[in-house]
Formats: C-alpha cells, structure tokens, sequence
C-alpha cells in the first residue's frame, strides 16, 4: 500500500520518533491505561454485584470489588485527560521540530523558493501540512497503537485461561484490528483520491469564475457558469456518497461483530465459570459487561485507517523537497572603501532552459554611483539584480564586487549590498522588530532618527503604541508608499554601501511615487544606487541610465546626453510627459 | 438546543418526525438488549445450562442489530437530507454571486467566496447530519433507558435523573471558563500560530538581510511558546470533557456499588440489579455524543451563518428601462450622482455628465479621486446613492441595465484571463466566433506572432498554473475580446496600462486607438498622454468633477488639469 511505501522512505517523521521517546511511550501507556479502566469498571461492577447477590457471609468479601470498582470508575477519565494533555504535547514538541526542518530546507533556496513555484501559496501549504501531520498523529497514529496493545493484553489475559478460547478472540477480534481498517483504506482510497481530485478541480475552476464575475456579468452568461459546474459537483457528491455509504456499512457490521463477540463470550463464560447462585459463575457477568467500553477503543480504528489517505500527500510533498546540502562557501576577506561593481561578459540562462536571460553584459558601477537599469518586463533586469547580489552565479563571465565574485560571499553579501523590492514584506510584529533586521543593536533614538529621514516619525508616535506597534499581517496597516518607506528605514539602519532598487515604486500612484524617489534619492545620497525601473519617472536624478534590451545591453549614457542625442529616448520621454500623439 | 436557523429549512418537520422514530425505536430495542442480556446472564448464574439460554441470546442479538440497523438508517437518511440541503444553498449562493457579483466578491474576498462555496458548503452539510442526529439523540434516548431503569430499580433511576442537570452545569460552567481564558490569551495565541507562515513568507527579506540562518533559532524557540501556551489553554479547555467523562463513569461506579450494597442485604434481586447496570453506560451515551465533534459542530454552524449572511444581501431594486443599441445619436446623462463606499464619507460627489454618440471621454485624476468608482457606477457594478441616469430621455437610477450591460465591454488595469485556452478567452464574449475572426481579431491586437510561437497555438491553456501571460499579453487579449464583439458599442477603460512598461503601453496604444473608433469610451488614466486623443476631459479630484472640457479648453483655462500635468510630472 501507497501509505507504508511513503512511510518507508520518509525522511520527515520517523528521524524524530525516537527524540522525545518518554513522552511518547508515556501518551501510549496513558491511553492504554484509560481504555483499560474502562472495560475493568464494567468486569468489577459485574462480579460485584454477581457476588453480591450470591449474599456472602462477610460483606468483606466484596469490599475490593467495590474498592477497586470506584477506583476504576476515577481512573479512567484522569488517565484520559492526562493522555490527551501528553499526546498533544508530544505532538506540538513533534510541530516544533518539524517547522524548524522545513524552515531550514526553504532556507537554503530562500530568495528562490517562491519563483520556483508558482503555482499559489506553497508555503501556506507546507505550513498546513506539518498540522496535517499532527492530525495524523493524533488521529490515527495514536488511536490505532493504543488499540493494538490492548489487543495484545486481552489475548494474553485470556489466554491465561484457556489458549483455545484466546485463539478465538484473536481471530475475533483481529477482524476488527487489522480486516476493517486495511479494507477501509482499499476500498476507499481511490474514492477518496478521485474525491480529492473533483475538490481541487472545482476549487480552481471556482476561484478561477468568481475572480472573472465581471466578464461573466456583462457577458450575461452568468447562468451558463451554473450549468458548467454541475457536472463536477454532482460527481463529487455521489464520491462523497459512496464513501460514506461505505463508512456506515463499516460500522454496522463493526457493531454486529461486538454483538457476536459479546455472545462468544457468554458461552465461554458458561463453559469456564460453571456454578450455581455464585461461585465461579459470578465471572460471566464480569466477562461479558466489559466488551461494551472496548467498542470505543476499536471501532474507530477503520475511519483512522481510511484518513491516511487523506495525508499523503501533506507526506508526499514534504518528502519532495530538496535535500541537498549546500557547499560551504570559501571565506572571503573583508572589503573596504571604494567599491566597484564590475560585470564582465556576463551571459546567464536559467537550469531548466537554453534560452539566454542575458548575454555578453558588460557594465561597471562606480562608488557612489546612481545608475538606472530600464527595460521592459521579461527583459533580463531582475536576473541582473540577482546575480549582482550572488544569489546567482553568471554561467559565463563574472560579477565581482572589488574583485570577489559576488556568488561567492553568500550571507556575507548583506554586509555591503542591501535590497529593496517591489512589494517589502513586513513580518507580523513590532515595528522595532522589524526596524531591528536593519540593525539588531539599533537605539530607540536611532530608530526614531531613520524614521524622521523617511518621513514616518510623525505617524509612528501617532500610534497610541509607538515603535511597539503591531504591524498587521503582511503590513496591511500601512499604505503602500508607507510600507515602502519602513522598509527604506530598515536599510538605512543596515547602513551598506550598494543598495539595489528592484522596481519599488511599481504599484504606486505617481504622486506617490514622486515622493518615495525623492526620499530614496536624498537619504541613500553617497551610496551606490543601482535602480531597475520600467518606466521614466525620476530617472532624470540619476548620474547614468542603462537599457537591457532582450538581455542586451541596448544603449547607455546620462539621461541628459540621451535625452538630447538617442531619439528612442526622446520618444519615450515626449509619451512619458504626455506630449506626443 | 436546537439552532433556529435550521427550522427554517423546508422539509425539516418531516426528517424531524422520522429521527425521533427511528430513535425511540432504538432506545426500545437498547432497553431490551440490557433486559436479554440479564436474563441470559442470571439464567447462566442460576445454574442454567447454556442450551436452556439459546431464546434469550437471539433475542439480545436481534434487539443488538436493530438498535445498530436504526443508526444504520438514521445516517443514511440524513446524508440524503444533508445533501440535498446543501445541493440547495450552494446552488442559491452561486446564482447570488453571478447575479449580484462584484461586491460580494470584494466584501468577502474572493478566497472567502470560493471557500463557503466549497469547504464552507460541505461543513454545512456536515453540521445538518451531525446537530440533527444529536438533539433528537438526546431528547429520545436517555428517557427511554431512565423510565426502564426506573422500572426495574426506581432508586437507581433517582440517582441518575438527579446527576444529569449537574454534568450539565459543570460543562457549561467549565466549558466558559475555559472560553474565557481562550478569549484572553486569543491574540497571543494567534500571533505565535501566525508567527510560522509569516516567517516563511518573508524568508527571502530575512536572507536580505544575513539573519536567515540565525532566524531558525528563533522559529524554534516560538514554535516551543506556542505549544506551552497551547497546553495550558488546553488544561483548561479539556475539562468540561473530563467533566463529563468524570461524572458519568463515577456515576455507573456509584450505581454500581450501590446496587451491590442493596444486594448484599438481599433489597434487591440479580436480574433487575444487572440490567440496571447495563443500562446506565447507555443512559449517558447520548450526552456524551452530544458534546462530541464540537469543532465541526461549531464550524458548520459559523459557515452556515456565513452563509445566510450573504443569502439575504437584498439585491436592490433597479427600474429596468429599454435602451437602444447605441448609435451616433445616442444620448446618456447623469444627474447630480452621488456615491459613498461608508456613509459620510462620499466618494464621487454630484456628478454630472451628458454624452452623445461616439464620444471618447478621459477621466483623469490621481489615486482616490474616485476615477475607478465612476467606472464602477457607469458600468453598473455600483448603484449611485442619489441622481438619475437618463438614456434617450428615459429615466432610471441605476446603470445595473441588462440592456446597458449587453452593450458593455470592460477593461480593467489587469483583465482577467480564465484558466481557458486561448481562443476560449478570445470568445468569452461571443463563443460563435469563427476561425477567420478570432484569427483577424489575433492581428489587429498583435497577438499572432506569439499564437505562432505556442505548440498547441489557439489551444494552449492559459491563466493561473497553466502558462502565464504577461500584463501587455492580458490586455491585447481583453482587446481581441473588443474586436470580435462589435455588437458592444460602448468600452470602459479603468486605468488599462497603468502597470506596464512605457515600450508595452506605446505599442498597446497604437493597437488600442482604432479599436476606439465609432465606440462611446470611457477612459479612466492617470497617464498624460493619452488625453491627445479624447474629445471629453473630466478632470477628477477628491470624489468631484474639478474641471470638464477638450483639451484645448483645459489647457487654456489653466486651472485643475494645468496643475494636475504639472504634479504628475514634477521629476
């Protein structure tokens, strides 16, 4: 079966069974023992009150049963409160460990990860499978382990007594053990994964309508989208059917077999414990009651099974992540004062094409420099920005910054090169915190200082919590150009000589964007710029502008001498400031 | 107990009435699984042989089936009445969405909408089956198996009515103070759940910044926060179970012990004693199934209120009026138009406009002057609060016209490409369109060479996960659209290439400006230049129309586009 081959080859789970080993066994014993005080409630009760009424002369005689059977009746749900706080625990502890894994794995490709894939939000999606695993953990891994060893103590109990009849209830109860829940996984796995790929099927083509409401509306075919979705959604209702159907039946016949049990019992029971108004006959009733609490242990055990199903793939998808560990870089020394970012014949194409990204790129930028790198989208800048900041390596020709290749610096590159992208992402916590990445010693009076240079000190102290203030998720309570600007703040507080503007003021308005070049232009004064725009604004404060055309270097020079020698440029300057056509 | 919201579903009454059958049948059949299984019992204890016993043990084996037969048939029958309930609602809530559109779309999140549709739906359906069988459990059950108890011990049946109200209050009790310290700690709590996929999202600005490596310690160190904080709510939030748990097995211990007490001094005799016990377990069944599946219980009941919320949006009332096809001497007006997002806020402010024929009008403003709310309001998406539209004289007060609509063709920053082929986006508009036209329309937007290039051509999938187009490729795809439907004389622009690069815009312009030709447009920008080819300027400011004119006459007045200009290209 798909699940053990997966369990096999895992590399995600397994290696951190063993590390909180106690608490683990711990959780096992702990469930055990609650199922077990359980069934000994109802098998004390029983030959208690068998006992009973076969009126012993010493009404000491039932004093340990009654004993015993309040102390059962307490242990249980203690035990089952207990079991729930360690197996939670355990698994959070699990959680831990596994977020730090996958945190280091994304690491390692962190500037990538995202391009790589595409397609939605992976990293939510990685996230929500490390839960997926605690569920699996706590919903089947646990349940089915606890239900196993009560099996094994129920079949050595008995056989105590007689090894025929333990033979029996192996049988018996091994049906209900391993048949149900194998036959629930096959029979219901390709339901389940035909269900799961109907679900993901209608989740697109839903999003994918309600994202285009409006061409629907004005197309006035609204009613034709209905028609289009039926189909699936009537297919998936009747997956959905079918496995439910199979569940209920499961658990008919689960039921039957406890009722069948419970009969095998009694006429065991009467063969073993013969008697008359008592003796030995006062087991039967302490046999044959404490089936009845088992029920809770084993039935479940074939819907567990089946989740399984539901699982591999949040096992599948963590187990497919690269696990290549990345070469330790050379040390490389420390630079100084002046820095000179020097590309030479630089040509790039990503791995999985032959298409150049950029070809034969010559360019070097000066200290202190302000250049421009204009292009169109799809033109190579991006790539150019990544392999000036060593997250790529050229495949041919080299970008050194004084000399060291730049691929070479790794970590150590944001000692001289600091990055401000189109959309900067602010991490959900403090404002200092997120000020504090620039420069984890940064004073409050520094911050306020970098703050009052970009212009947000004003606001800030508006805020009833100042620089304690939560920055919402993603940083929706700031305003674009607001974000911006936090994020420029964090970059003067790392306080490095190059910085790279990828595009930052894209989504903006150009009011606004007018602004934020200005701030930019002002306070990264005396440091090297190297900005990748697409369009005109601004690019008259900048000392050089260079053109990539199809990863080429199309034509360069001060916008000044462009604007009035290159009639390319002049013609997107007069459309740039609305004159022409 | 029961949630109003579900007694207002149609049929309900009757599902209602056969559960509680179904249940009380069940609760005969568990009374006399106890009673054979005491006889069968006692008989045995007596000195019975076996053989003797074989009546009463088919007779505990047929109640032991039917009572499990009747969960048997309870399930399938509320599946069937789930299913068919939520096959309903889903289906009003997508004709809400493709009928009223937009808003509910922006309101919710488009995320939000797709997830009640789908998840929310099935959570629903789940809530129906789960909530339905639990109640009429609880109200058919339990009293059956006390007036059976009572019958056969009535001081056994005291004990257990009395500690019912109290395992009730305990949970409740329990059950809020355990909210309550949730409630507390919710924000935290959430903070430190977040606190995973924030760092993740950001990993790229951590390496940035050299602190990825390092940040790892700090993943852990709150992932260990979280689970100390989890665990403590959880001590509390686990105790109204163990409540329960610790209330109904000491009272099956207390019965228990009771009863052998009595039958020590020979109060009471065997049989009756014995089936009393078999029955208290099944007395509190029902109750602890009760409070089971809570997460899901309480999921479905939050999705189904979603849900209504979005059903009983009232859909406004629109005077349909006849609109002809427009033509050159068509004539559309708006009066004073008023329209605020929130109240007292207003967002276009007495707006007033008067168009004739084939009229290019530019709207010009900067961010949240109220340019897209106009489009908006123009195409009908949004209702004016206040003011009249006037088509050939005929008077309405809302553009929400099917006749306007049909006439419509809408260009937003970002057109949205289906997860279609190509052609099928090409023909959204006008799925008939034969090969020659779409492949004419491929020309005239530019689009043909890349057609060329594709390996399956017109048949390639494009959109979201399948292969991505760029911002120009999405807008001459919009532009095909134009083209192949010239039944639509009427095109709204919002801001089409204000994301693009200037190479991209200056080429899409050339393709866009004969498309524009014998149309009424509607151009909302904020570039320049493409105010040249107007013969209408409104110029917008703070929700108002500031100016109105040619260009000619704005340039002359300089007054709110002279200044506009001037802002908008100061470096």
């Amino acid at each position: 079966m798909k699940i053990f081959k997966l369990f096999k080859e895992d590399t995600w789970v397994r290696p951190f069974l063993g590390k909180y080993r106690k608490s683990l066994v711990l959780a096992l014993v702990l469930g055990f023992f609650t199922f077990f005080c359980g069934g000994a409630l109802m098998f004390n009760s029983g030959y208690l009150i068998s006992r009973s009424a076969s009126h012993p002369e010493n009404i000491l005689l039932v004093y340990v049963p009654i004993v015993l059977t309040r102390a059962f009746g307490i242990g249980r749900p203690v035990f089952r409160y207990l079991e729930r706080l360690t197996s939670h625990n355990w698994v959070l502890k699990l959680t831990s460990e596994l977020r730090l894994k996958l945190y280091q794995v994304i690491e390692k490709d962190a500037v990538f990860f995202k391009s790589k894939y595409q397609t939605g939000d992976i990293l939510g999606l990685l996230s929500e499978d490390i839960a997926h695993l605690q569920n699996l953990y706590l919903q089947t891994v646990f349940p089915t382990v606890i239900a196993w060893s009560l099996y094994f103590f129920i079949i050595l109990g008995l056989g105590y007594f007689s090894v025929w009849f333990a033979l029996v209830m192996l049988l018996l109860l091994g049906i209900l053990v391993f048949v149900f829940p194998l036959t629930a996984v096959v029979a219901n796995g390709a339901r389940q994964e035909r269900q799961k790929f109907l679900r993901n099927k209608l989740y697109a083509e839903l999003t994918d309508n309600v994202l285009g409401v409006s061409d629907w509306i004005f197309s006035q075919r609204g009613s034709a989208y209905n028609q289009l979705h039926a189909p699936a959604q009537n297919e998936l209702q009747q997956v959905k059917q079918a496995i439910r159907n199979n569940d209920h039946k499961r658990d008919f016949l689960v039921q039957l077999l406890f009722g069948v049990l419970t009969v095998v019992l009694v006429c065991w029971t009467s063969a073993a414990f013969p008697g008359n108004h008592g003796g030995a006959a006062n087991w039967i009733a302490a046999f044959v009651l404490s089936v009845f609490p088992l029920i809770d242990a084993f039935a479940p055990l074939g819907a567990a099974a089946q989740e399984t199903n539901v699982y591999q793939d949040s096992l599948v998808r963590l187990n497919s992540l690269p696990t290549e560990k990345l070469v330790e870089k050379p040390a490389v020394p420390a630079l100084s004062a002046p820095f000179q970012l020097k590309i030479s014949h630089v040509a790039f194409h990503y791995e999985d094409s032959q298409n150049l990204v950029l070809n034969e790129l010559d360019l070097t930028i000066q200290n202190g420099e302000h250049i421009a790198i204009l292009g169109r989208s799809g033109s190579g800048k991006s790539t150019l920005a990544r392999l000036l900041r060593g997250d790529l390596r050229p495949t041919n020709g080299r970008v050194t910054l004084n000399g060291v290749a730049t691929a070479d610096f790794g970590d150590k590159i944001c000692r001289y090169v600091g990055v401000l992208h189109q959309a900067p992402y602010l991490f959900n916590t403090t404002i200092s915190n997120n000020l504090r990445m620039g420069d984890e010693d940064a004073t409050e009076a520094e911050m306020w200082t970098v703050l009052e240079r970009v212009g947000l000190k004003k606001l800030v102290a508006q805020l009833p919590q100042g620089l304690e203030t939560i920055v919402d998720e993603a940083g929706l309570r700031f305003s674009g150009g607001e974000r911006h600007r936090l994020a420029l703040a964090r970059i003067l507080l790392q306080d490095v000589p190059l910085i790279i503007l990828d595009e930052p003021t894209v989504s903006l308005d150009p009011v606004t964007e007018q602004g934020l070049i200005e701030t930019f232009m002002k306070q990264l004064k005396g440091k090297t710029i190297i900005w990748i725009t697409h369009h005109l604004q601004g690019l008259s404060l900048m000392d050089k502008v260079v053109f990539i055309e199809d990863g080429c270097l199309e034509m360069s020079g001060t916008p000044q001498e462009l604007a009035r020698t290159n009639q390319h440029y002049q013609k997107l300057l007069a459309v740039d400031h609305g004159v022409l056509h | 107990m029961i949630d109003k919201q579900l007694l207002s579903l149609p049929g309900i009454k009757k599902i209602l009435g056969i559960l509680t059958g179904l249940a009380f049948v069940q609760g005969l059949a568990i009374v006399g699984q106890a009673y054979f299984l005491a006889k069968t019992i006692v008989g045995l204890w007596n000195g019975g042989k076996l053989g003797t016993q074989t009546g009463w043990i088919i007779l505990f084996l047929l109640c032991f089936g039917l009572r499990h037969f009747m969960v048997y048939g309870r399930d399938k029958l509320l599946d069937a009445f789930a299913a068919k309930q939520a096959a309903w609602l889903r289906k009003r809530l997508l004709g809400k969405i493709f009928r009223v559109g937009p808003q509910i779309v922006q309101t919710n999140g488009t995320g939000n909408v797709t997830t009640m549709a789908l998840e929310g739906m099935d959570q629903v359906e789940n809530y129906f089956h789960l909530i339905l069988a639990k109640v009429i459990g609880l109200m058919v059950v339990p009293w059956l198996i006390l007036l059976a108890v009572w019958y056969f011990d009535w001081k056994s049946g005291a004990f257990l009515l009395a500690i019912f109200p109290l395992i009730i209050v305990f949970m409740v009790v329990l059950g809020y103070a355990a909210q309550a310290k949730a409630d507390r700690q919710y924000k935290t709590y959430q903070m430190l759940a977040n606190h995973f996929v924030d760092s993740l999202r950001g990993i790229d600005t951590l390496k940035f910044f050299g602190l990825s490596k390092r940040y790892a310690r700090s993943i852990f160190k709150t992932s260990e926060r979280f689970r100390k904080a989890t665990i403590n709510t959880l001590k509390i939030a686990i105790l109204s179970t163990f409540a329960l748990d610790f209330f109904t097995t000491l009272s099956i211990a207390v019965v228990a012990v009771l009863l052998g007490l009595r039958l020590l001094n020979g109060q009471i005799s065997l049989f009756p004693a014995l089936t009393v016990l078999i029955l208290s377990p099944e007395y509190f069944l029902p109750i602890r199934d009760f409070s089971g599946d809570y997460h899901a219980t309480l999921d479905g009941k939050n999705a189904l209120s979603a849900l209504q919320k979005i059903l009983t949006i009232t859909e406004p009332q629109i005077k349909q009026i006849s609109i002809e096809q427009w033509q050159p001497t068509s004539r559309l007006e708006l009066k004073e138009a008023n329209f605020a997002y929130e109240k007292g806020q207003p967002a276009l402010a007495a707006i007033s406009l008067d168009t004739v024929g084939y009229q290019k009008v530019g709207i010009i403003g900067l961010s949240g002057s109220g340019k897209s709310t106009l489009i908006n309001v123009l195409s009908g998406f949004l209702q004016p609060q206040k003011g009249q539209v006037s088509f050939g004289g005929h008077q309405t007060n809302s553009f929400a016209q099917r006749e306007w609509q049909k006439q419509l063709l809408y260009l937003p920053q970002n057109p949205y490409i289906f997860k279609a082929t190509l052609r099928e986006n090409i023909a959204f508009y006008n799925p008939e369109a034969t090969p020659t036209q779409i492949g004419q329309a491929l020309k005239v937007v530019g689009l043909s060479q890349l057609v060329a290039q594709l390996p399956e051509g017109l048949e390639t999938v494009i959109g979201e996960g399948a292969r991505e187009l760029s911002g120009g490729q999405s807008q001459r795809i919009a532009l095909a659209r134009i083209f192949l439907d010239q039944t639509r004389k009427v095109l709204l622009f919002d801001e089409p290439t204000a994301h693009l690069d200037i190479e991209t815009e200056i080429e899409l312009k050339e393709r866009m400006l004969p498309l524009m030709e014998d149309h009424l447009v509607f151009f909302a920008t904020h570039r320049l230049h493409w105010m040249q080819q107007m013969d209408q300027i409104i110029v917008m400011e703070d929700g108002k129309v500031a100016e109105m004119g040619t260009l000619a006459d704005l340039q002359r007045k300089n007054g709110a586009f002279v200044r506009l200009s001037r802002s908008l290209r100061r470096i």
